[in-house]
């Protein structure tokens, strides 16, 4: 292979590998703003993927497979959401027992299901814009032949972004966080915004961990995220909360932890466990140089008691 | 990033237990058991378990048999240390989410000395392991207690990152730098039986149970009756008045989480050097998240954290034998667990007060 083929092969991996996590990232992104820091990402994604995959194994199907995971994701964005806002349940503690009850559920449902057997998807999925980018060199064919949910997942970051930041009910949910007794000064429900705000996380999430299963990999295992929900959520603050960065900063992520391929096919021989530390010790340089330049909405983590409750 | 602040009605509910407020907290976390049974108990119905069996069978397994007993209070010791890692933090305001890790750098640096001090004689080795698991632990919270006491970005999501860089150092280097070539296996030189954690009389509890409970006792002491225990509550309860009051903030925090650190990484090292006597690659006990659901089951009170280490033990035990007794995979018990952390969270919902009201 020459040099071309292998940037070619390296981008695209890294633009497939860091879709599943750009979608969760956002979805963490959009729960923020409204004021909520979800730690169940992990759990959730796990149960989507798990979910994604049986429903596409049972039915055949990748489209019905990733529309279930979807599914997933909004339940389980509901129950945070509604255990946040009318339960006032600490958000900390709420996202880690998801993580902790989605990991353990998972890997119990699949070994029940599937005891210690691996079944693959054995699925096409199908790549809609093939060859159309082959006369840009290295970076076309990277980019024009992905398989078909790798464009569904940017368009979703850019509706994300225009829902955010050009339309009235974005600017509630943003409202939300930043400032909930102002939105409930002008006559705003902020329990019903939040819950809102965690439904459309939990989608954009859901595909995340139906994405990393049914697209990614075409197999599911317990733990298979691998800190992947973790590493969204930090995405997420170094992106600014802003789903557009969020989607580019992810890509960007992808593209220097993909070059511990590069560096092996380079011939550099270096231990995978010291590679696979790469992203988690790089997202901690990121936020040691930005610090407080990640600012995050003041209302991020607290539960909303209403008006009558300020001091 | 500033630290995610707590809501002041929070603060007096944990800072304040009355008796009355005791006695309502443990009728919580019974009732939040019972439910966490009842959704779990579900689940395994739904996967084609007789629940009620499978309840028996566990009761059976670890409360009514000795040798049950036993294995209950051996799996309860690292889980108590924990309890109290993450309670030492949680009071000052801090999450230390980080515990895993700490746990994991804890357990290698226990297992490196020990296998150093194996021509010392028995107590030399342990007080040497035991110091470089609490010191292992300790290094490995530093930076994310300097990042947040020093440059306030949030402890949160660095701590988390610490345990997968921890998974993946640890695993390196006991795979290379630190391997004791003569073995298949990739793990430490084993700590012979004889020299590890001695048994109490003829049973499978070993010394690290009463000093877990010793660790405790001192850190409920420290906690409500040192100054220093009480600078900490106050800057977790309310930094800003802490500041007002000349207590060195900065200072508090960054101890707070790095004493959390050492704390975990004597969870790692008692199992170092009681059941396993090696650091082996791909041992990843797990204990983070069960700590948290053992401080917040105890209500954030430091006394009761024992009795809800007991009780995360058992369950600890029951995934250790189940599988076998009942054919109920281990991971079960993460599901109950993170079930009992969901509803316990869910439980600050009151409709008999005013929601403005908060608590």
């Amino acid at each position: 292979m020459n040099v071309e083929a292998i940037s070619t092969a390296l981008i695209a991996a890294a633009i497939l590998t860091s879709m599943p996590l750009m979608l969760a990232a956002v979805g963490e992104a959009i729960g923020e703003r409204a004021g909520l820091l979800n730690l169940g990402i992990e759990g959730s994604m796990l149960c989507a993927a798990f979910g994604s995959f049986w429903i596409a194994l049972e039915t055949g199907s990748v489209t019905v497979g990733l529309l279930g995971g979807a599914v997933v994701g909004l339940g389980i964005g509901l129950v945070f959401g509604i255990l946040a806002t009318v339960f006032h349940a600490n958000q900390v503690v709420l996202g880690l027992g998801i993580t902790l009850g989605g990991t353990g559920g998972t890997a119990f449902l699949f070994r029940e299901g599937y005891g210690s057997t691996q079944p693959l998807l054995a699925l096409g999925i199908g790549r809609p814009f093939e060859g159309w980018l082959d006369w840009f060199p290295v970076i076309g064919p990277a980019i024009g032949d992905q398989r078909w949910f790798v464009f569904v997942a940017w368009i979703m970051v850019l509706a994300g972004h225009f829902f955010l930041w050009r339309t009235r009910a974005g600017l509630q949910l943003r409202a939300a966080g930043e400032s909930p007794f102002g939105l409930e000064s002008v006559g705003g429900n902020v329990t019903a915004v939040r819950i809102g705000a965690a439904a459309i996380g939990g989608v954009f999430y859901g595909f995340g961990g139906a994405a990393l299963s049914v697209i990614e990999l075409g197999f599911f295992s317990p733990g298979i995220t691998a800190g992947a929900g973790f590493l969204a959520v930090a995405l997420a603050m170094l992106g600014r909360l802003s789903p557009l960065r969020v989607g580019l900063f992810t890509l960007a992520f992808g593209l220097l932890t993909g070059f511990d391929t590069g560096l092996q096919i380079a011939g550099v021989n270096a231990r995978p466990e010291l590679l696979r530390m790469l992203p988690f010790a790089g997202v901690v340089i990121g936020l040691a140089i930005l610090g407080r330049g990640v600012r995050l909405p003041p209302a991020l983590g607290q539960p909303y008691g209403g008006i009558a409750s300020r001091r | 990033m500033s630290a995610l602040p707590v809501l002041p009605s929070e603060r007096t509910l944990a800072d304040s237990p009355e008796s009355d407020q005791a006695l309502a907290s443990l009728l919580e976390s019974l009732l939040a058991i019972a439910v966490a049974t009842a959704i779990s108990g579900l689940m395994l119905l739904v996967a084609g378990h007789d629940p009620l069996n499978a309840f028996a069978e566990f009761v059976d397994r670890t409360l009514l048999r000795s040798a049950g007993l036993q294995e209950v209070l051996v799996h309860t010791t690292p889980l108590l240390l924990a309890g109290v890692a993450v309670l030492i933090a949680a009071r000052a305001g801090l999450w230390n989410i980080g515990i895993d890790g700490q746990v994991l750098v804890g357990a290698l640096s226990a297992a490196v000395v020990g296998a150093w001090l194996v021509g010392a004689n028995r107590p030399v080795l342990w007080v040497g392991a035991v110091a470089a698991a609490l010191i292992g632990g300790a290094v490995w919270a530093t930076v994310p207690a300097l990042l947040r006491s020093r440059w306030e970005i949030n402890e949160i999501v660095t701590t988390i990152m610490f345990n997968y860089v921890a998974i993946s150092l640890t695993a390196w280097l006991v795979k290379g730098p630190l391997r004791d070539q003569t073995l298949v296996a990739s793990q430490t030189p084993l700590i012979p039986p004889a020299l590890r954690f001695a048994s109490l009389g003829d049973t499978r509890v070993h010394i690290g149970f009463p000093i877990a409970v010793a660790t405790w006792l001192v850190a409920a002491w420290w906690l409500h009756r040192s100054v220093a225990g009480f600078e900490l509550r106050a800057v977790g309860g309310n930094p800003r008045a802490a500041r007002h009051a000349m207590i060195p903030v900065i200072v508090v925090l960054g101890a707070a989480l790095i004493a959390s650190g050492g704390l975990a990484g004597l969870a790692g090292g008692n199992d170092v050097l009681s059941t396993k006597g090696a650091f082996q690659a791909e041992w990843y006990p797990g204990y983070g998240l069960s700590a948290f659901a053992l401080v917040f089951l105890a209500r954030r009170h430091v006394l009761a954290l024992l009795p809800a280490a007991l009780f995360l033990g058992t369950l600890a035990y029951g995934a250790d034998v189940m599988p076998r007794a009942a054919g109920i995979h281990s991971a079960f018990f993460s599901l109950f667990e993170g079930v009992l952390l969901i509803v316990l969270a869910a439980f600050r919902w009151r409709p008999w007060r005013r929601l403005g009201g908060g608590g």
